[in-house]
């Protein structure tokens, strides 16, 4: 037995230093889902041929210029407490502005910090292309994860 | 070829002569010096020379109560800073270990050195300060703005199990030089609220699941008591 004991030192150590919480692998700071849905069935998923998608103030954001999606995911400013969204399809705009009260959970050692984002509501929206706007039931006015789509907007 | 071969008849013929000159000395009485043995880690006072944010000290020290059984402790406290990606703390806080080692080690006469295993018992009362996060969120769309809560954690305690692998050698008399390492799972804790322990003093850096992971380097003084014979 004693000379067995080197050898068990040696696995547990080797099985130590292969932990993973170095790397940031849980969840951090959820972004806006939004889903696309036709407004005359109200069921199925419809593509938006979005020529860009924009925060007020800031540049477009690169993933969502120029494509046909039928969902997009937007990040939420977490240095205010409102965020106001430009969607334009055929040089047709509407603006959507959110407003949520911020608060930060922790994570894990190598994530740190996520931004939760709590009492979500949608403050006022321009109805050009968009025909319609909700907030899905199970985001229950609170936004702390990506697993499903916050926002549906009927088009 | 034929050197080495020869070289090794001369080692065997070494050996042979040590086995039986050990045989005679086995029937001479052996005595054995028994007391407490008191010593410092070398690990942390370096430690804390290295990185200017760490500060510790540990105090060791055993007793024999049996032929092969050393009854131990280990005192210390630990001051230390960690940065991590998106968080920066401080771990402030004393400890206590208590347990055993047994002795694996079969001396030749007049030697006192250990191969030993042991368990100890941890128990440590500490506070945790947050000092700063920047919320993590990818994509660089928005630059999360760095937040100094500094909040201050009191009164949280954790307890833990250690397994403990190392030795002792006695390098002048009575004077010993250790090293060992130790296995360390946290049996239970008090976390902070919306935060984690993730270093506990005496347990070190806590990993995911609980474990921990420590070494020593020691110099202790054997005050001897009594001598016994083996």
């Amino acid at each position: 037995m004693k000379k067995y004991f080197a050898l068990i030192i040696v696995s547990f150590l080797a099985f130590l230093s292969c932990e993973k919480d170095d790397i940031c692998i849980d969840g951090t700071t959820p972004k806006l889902i939004i889903r696309f849905y036709n407004n005359d069935t109200e069921t199925d998923l419809k593509s938006a041929q979005l020529d860009s998608v924009w925060v007020e103030g800031k540049s477009k954001i690169e993933d969502f210029t120029g494509v046909s999606t039928d969902s997009i995911y937007i990040p939420l400013d977490l240095n205010a407490d409102i965020t106001t969204f430009i969607l334009e399809k055929n040089q047709v705009k509407d603006t959507l502005k959110f407003s949520y009260t911020k608060k930060d959970v922790f994570v894990s050692r190598s994530c740190g910090y996520k931004t939760v984002f709590e009492n979500f509501q949608l403050d006022s929206n321009t109805i050009n292309w968009i025909k319609n706007i909700n907030i899905t039931e199970s985001t229950n006015s609170t936004i702390e994860d990506e697993t499903a789509a916050h926002i549906t907007i009927f088009h | 070829m034929k050197q080495q071969h020869i070289l090794l008849f001369f080692i065997s013929l070494l050996f042979s002569g040590v086995v039986t000159s050990q045989e005679v000395q086995d029937t001479v009485k052996v005595k054995e010096s028994y007391g407490i043995r008191i010593g410092v880690d070398l690990n942390r006072p370096i430690n804390s020379f290295i990185e200017s944010n760490t500060k510790g000290l540990e105090i060791v020290s055993d007793f024999r109560i049996s032929r092969n059984y050393y009854a131990a402790i280990e005192l210390g406290f630990l001051d230390k800073n960690t940065n991590e990606d998106y968080i920066n703390f401080s771990t402030k806080g004393s400890y206590f270990k208590a347990g055993f080692n047994y002795n694996a080690y079969e001396n030749w006469k007049g030697m006192n050195n250990e191969i030993y295993v042991g368990l100890r018992y941890g128990i440590s009362m500490f506070d945790q300060t947050l000092n700063s996060y920047t919320p993590n969120i990818e994509g660089t769309y928005f630059i999360p703005v760095g937040v100094e809560p500094n909040t201050k954690f009191n009164d949280l305690t954790a307890q833990w199990v250690e397994f403990v692998f190392g030795m002792k050698v006695e390098t002048l008399k009575n004077l010993f030089l250790g090293t060992s390492i130790s296995f360390n799972k946290l049996i239970s804790s008090k976390e902070p609220e919306n935060f984690k322990n993730l270093h506990v003093p005496g347990f070190n850096r806590v990993f995911l699941n609980n474990t921990g992971v420590g070494f020593n380097y020691t110099i202790s003084y054997l005050i001897p008591i009594l001598k016994k014979n083996k």
